[in-house]
């Protein structure tokens, strides 16, 4: 056995440290030790994208992700987004709205990925979005109103990003 | 309460707030943020965790378990049949199922023995340390040969492979088919299906301070895990309290498999005293758990020159695996849906449940119906295709309509929607305009097609076996609403259904109520499957409601001053229809009900009306009520790869009141992505019974990539009288129709029948190249 190693990352805004094992993987830092278990795991090797965190904002999966290698770094998870009702994500609120959640397993992997690519591409098309969220897997909804979710999302952040015209409801 | 009186209750319930809207899921919060809880996510100080020892061999007696080399490890326990202090049986329709086999072992990944440790990797290591030495055994994998065979037997003291048989007997097929002007015949084959639920199969055991147990699992039916695990460890009923946590995806799957994991982890616990933790690993739940029946089924249809169907001769030929599990009330459903949602006047169906020493197979979405459906379904347009008529024109003769008798000779009275929802489709999509022009063109390397199929399923449970509700509505002093049913949510909304039912009847805004559900605490409610949790489910919330309800008129009448039938309450108030200023809220309401001596709780129940079923002819009422679908998908087919993708389904759905629509395209939009994963992709392969593909590398379920566009769906609301506000069921209905839809489609496209699915580009390319539809190189 190796020497645990200490590492400092910050977790949802905050920072945490603890001592990991060198071939600790970040998905069991998390739910077991941090018991933050609003990241899911499938299947272990990559297949099903239920295991995606952000790092440093990026999509990684979190069960082929070193613990060690997060070390100095910043991780968002689903808890990270919102507490409660009231400041929920527009991604959040969309995928309430437009039913893209059923058992729900994939739905905190599913926000986060979108998150990403409403960061990368405010604007994407549907093809755009498919291709995106290709490796999270759902087995429930058909990925119809996920899809749509993400899309309302992105045009939601649109209209409050554009002041002009369309928050100037009193000219039409 | 009697059935007439629901009945009137259910008839006067009409003007509603709630209901047919889109609300919220109730449990859409706690999903979104994360904080929703699955079996996995107890994560409990000191609990032991638990891994499988699993068969390696197909077929084989058990002749030593030697535990010597993995309990050398450390602190380690093993768990054999050997330690199961009640009765080792789990079998669902027959008592053939041990928990952990004492004899012998019946296919590649049984569980042979269990082993628990403090943490994951131990319990690894020492599982793969646990030697089982086995005499093998011969083995029968393919169900056509097992029938023949009685040299080789997976259960001996059967003395056959042949588990049940069903058959119907309706009219005179001979003469039927003398009658017919034309007769086609085909076999259909389908494959395997697994569930695939992202949540795989587990349960949380933690023994309690009475000597009993408690079991977080993921489940469908919280009081037959309770029965079960109850019998494995010899104890009563009441010493073993089942929950469920929110559950990632069911299908039926976790209906068989909760039971069987539940039992598992409790064991460990019971023997322990320590809480004990198994959550099958992705691999488990493809070599371990229950999947779809793989079926033969052999099909005769002939029909008279202008289109009517006059005779069916149907063989249904299932593979059971190695239990029979609910197999034989799969092969039941098949065999009494085999004439598909038409008229057929002369039927014979024979149905075979066939042991082999495979994985073994059970409950999932549709329940034996999409294998006969798609093979009923391809049937009809070859018989259009000789008749010289279009798909839609022979399904439009031959629908069922109210009146209409079913192929085990039930009267449908009513609530029959299919032939408007058909004729609805056929209109929409342009249907025939469509087939025609794509049948002319058949060029290029990509072609188009266009395909129907139809659909019908029973609800609640067959055969006139007693079905029934229950549940409990309690008002808390601050006016909180609480409902407890036994229903599970496994993702398809059904508690969301029965908070809107609940808030409904008693006048508060939905998010007044909270429903603890899927837990034998609550009253037996019976299963969430056969598309029953919401609609059979909801009526004992129904009829609880109620009940409160007319006590909270009467309080209400008096702190008003009138008659309680002048009371309404609406949107959380109580006031005087003729001055509806003059109102109470409804804190106040139920305070002033609780101080004046009214209980403010209730229970619900009520037992479904059934007719007589005949098991020796196989006629008689099969069913309470039918819900329908019918599927149009548009596909394209590239001939050089032979890979086929759906371009679009467009599904229309009777299936009584829709209770709210968001919720009910989501399972129209889950099942259509799954019957397409059914039909093209999804294809376990197997080599002597040893699955190779175990994994999502190489067993394809749809991603997002894959799924057609859905159009919304046409539905027709041809309500039912028992079902809550007339709804009946939604959850399988769409997966069922879409396999043949689909087949059809490339039968449009190309001019070439296929027969089997999965139709994997492999095989369509074999059988393009067959029928000299693309040269061969
Ligand atoms: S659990 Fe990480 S990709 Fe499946
Ligand atoms: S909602 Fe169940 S897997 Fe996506």
């Amino acid at each position: 056995m190796t020497e645990p190693r200490v590492i400092r990352f910050r977790l949802n805004g905050e920072w945490v440290q603890l001592g990991v094992a060198p071939n600790e993987l970040l998905i069991n830092v998390l739910r077991e030790r941090l018991h933050l278990t609003g990241t899911k795991y499938w299947c272990g090797i990559g297949e099903c994208g239920g295991c995606t965190v952000l790092l440093d904002g990026e999509p990684v999966l979190s069960c082929l992700t070193l613990a060690v290698d997060v070390d100095g770094r910043e991780i968002t998870t689903i808890e990270g987004l919102a507490t409660g009702e009231d400041d929920l994500t527009p991604l959040q609120r969309a995928f309430i709205e437009e039913g893209a959640i059923q058992c729900g397993f994939c739905t905190p992997g599913f926000i986060l990925t979108a998150q990403a690519l409403l960061r990368e591409n405010p604007n994407p098309t549907e093809e755009e979005i498919r291709e995106y969220v290709r490796g999270n897997l759902c087995r429930c909804t058909g990925y119809v109103n996920i899809v749509r979710a993400i899309k309302r999302a992105a045009s939601e952040a649109a209209k409050s990003r554009r002041p002009g015209p369309a928050a100037g409801a009193a000219s039409g | 309460m009697s059935s007439s009186s629901v009945l009137e209750e259910i008839r006067r319930a009409e003007e509603f707030l709630v209901v047919g809207k889109g609300v919220w899921r109730i449990d859409a919060l706690d999903k979104v943020t994360g904080r929703a809880r699955f079996t996995s996510d107890f994560v409990l100080k000191d609990a032991l965790h638990v891994r499988l020892v699993k068969s390696p061999i197909p077929h084989g007696r058990i002749i030593e378990i030697d535990a010597e080399r993995a309990l050398g490890l450390g602190p380690v326990r093993v768990f054999t049949a050997a330690d199961i202090p009640g009765e080792n049986q789990v079998g669902y329709a027959l008592p053939d199922q041990p928990l952990l086999p004492a004899d012998k072992v019946r296919y590649v990944g049984e569980p042979v023995a269990l082993v628990a440790a403090p943490d994951e990797d131990l319990a690894e290591k020492a599982a793969e340390l646990v030697e089982v030495r086995y005499e093998e055994l011969p083995a029968v994998f393919d169900p056509l040969e097992a029938m023949e065979r009685s040299d080789v037997l997976v259960h001996e003291d059967r003395g056959t492979n042949i588990a049940e048989m069903t058959r119907v007997r309706k009219g005179n097929v001979e003469r039927g088919f003398e009658e017919s002007d034309v007769v086609v015949e085909n076999t259909y084959r389908t494959g395997h299906q697994e569930h695939a639920p992202l949540e795989t199969e587990g349960a949380v055991a933690i023994p309690d301070t009475q000597g009993g147990v408690t079991v977080i699992a993921s489940i469908q039916y919280p009081h037959l895990c309770q029965r079960i695990t109850a019998r494995v460890l010899g104890l009563p009923h009441s010493m073993v309290r089942v929950i469920q946590p929110y559950v990632g995806g069911g299908f039926g799957g976790k209906d068989d498999m909760g039971p069987v994991v539940s039992a598992m982890a409790a064991l460990v616990a019971f023997k322990t005293g320590k809480p004990a933790v198994l959550v099958y690993s992705r691999r488990d739940s493809f070599t371990s758990t229950c999947k779809r029946d793989p079926s033969v089924v052999r099909y005769k249809t002939g029909a008279t020159r202008d289109g009517r169907l006059k005779a069916i001769e149907v063989q249904i030929i299932l593979d059971s695996g190695a239990y029979a599990n609910r197999g034989p009330y799969v092969l039941w459903r098949a065999t009494m849906h085999a004439g598909g949602p038409y008229e057929v006047p002369n039927a014979k169906v024979d149905g075979f449940l066939v042991y082999t020493n495979k994985v073994f197979e059970g409950s999932f979405r549709g329940f034996g119906n999409p294998q006969v459906q798609f093979a009923a379904e391809s049937q009809l347009d070859e018989l259009a295709e000789r008749l010289g008529m279009d798909p839609l024109e022979i399904r439009l003769k031959n629908l069922l309509r109210p009146g209409s008798r079913t192929i085990t000779d039930q009267l449908l009275e009513s609530s029959v929607g299919i032939y408007e929802a058909v004729k609805l489709l056929g209109e929409k999509t342009g249907f025939r305009a469509k087939w025609r022009e794509y049948r002319r063109e058949r060029a290029g390397r990509v072609r188009r097609g266009i395909g129907i199929a139809c659909g019908y399923h029973g609800i609640s449970t067959s055969r006139g076996v007693p079905d029934w509700s229950n549940a409990t509505v309690i008002l808390g002093r601050d006016g909180s609403v609480t409902v407890e049913t036994g229903i599970c949510e496994i993702g398809q909304g059904s508690w969301t259904a029965h908070a809107q039912i609940a808030a409904e009847v008693l006048g508060v805004p939905v998010e007044r109520v909270k429903v603890v559900g899927g837990t034998s605490d609550a009253p037996d409610t019976g299963a969430t499957h056969a598309s029953r949790g919401s609609s059979i489910g909801g009526i004992g919330v129904y009829v609880a409601a109620k009940r409160l309800r007319e006590r909270l008129a009467e309080a209400a009448a008096r702190l008003l001053e009138c008659d309680p039938s002048d009371v309404e309450i609406r949107e959380g108030r109580a006031f005087r229809r003729d001055s509806p200023d003059d109102y109470v809220e409804w804190e106040e309401l139920v305070q002033a009900a609780y101080s004046m001596g009214y209980e403010m709780s209730a229970t619900g129940y009520f037992f479904l009306p059934k007719g007589k079923f005949d098991m020796e002819r196989g006629l008689g009422y099969a069913y309470p009520a039918f819900s329908y679908i019918a599927n149009v998908a548009e596909v394209e087919v590239d001939l050089e790869t032979g890979k086929v993708r759906v371009v679009r389904v467009w599904p229309a759905l009777a299936a009584g009141r829709i209770l709210n629509p968001v919720l009910v395209e989501g399972q129209i939009e889950g099942a259509i992505a799954q019957g397409m994963g059914y039909a093209l992709t999804e294809e376990l392969k197997f080599e002597d019974g040893r699955m190779l593909n175990p994994n999502f590398t190489d067993y394809l379920i749809p991603t997002s990539l894959d799924v057609p566009e859905v159009e919304a769906p046409i539905y027709v609301e041809d309500l039912y009288e028992y079902g809550p506000f007339g709804a009946k069921g939604v959850g399988e209905m769409a997966l069922i129709p879409t396999p043949a839809a689909i087949m059809n489609a490339v039968k449009n496209a190309t001019g070439v029948r296929i027969t089997e699915i999965p139709a994997t580009p492999e095989k369509v390319y074999f059988h393009l190249k067959e029928a000299g539809v693309v040269a061969g190189e």
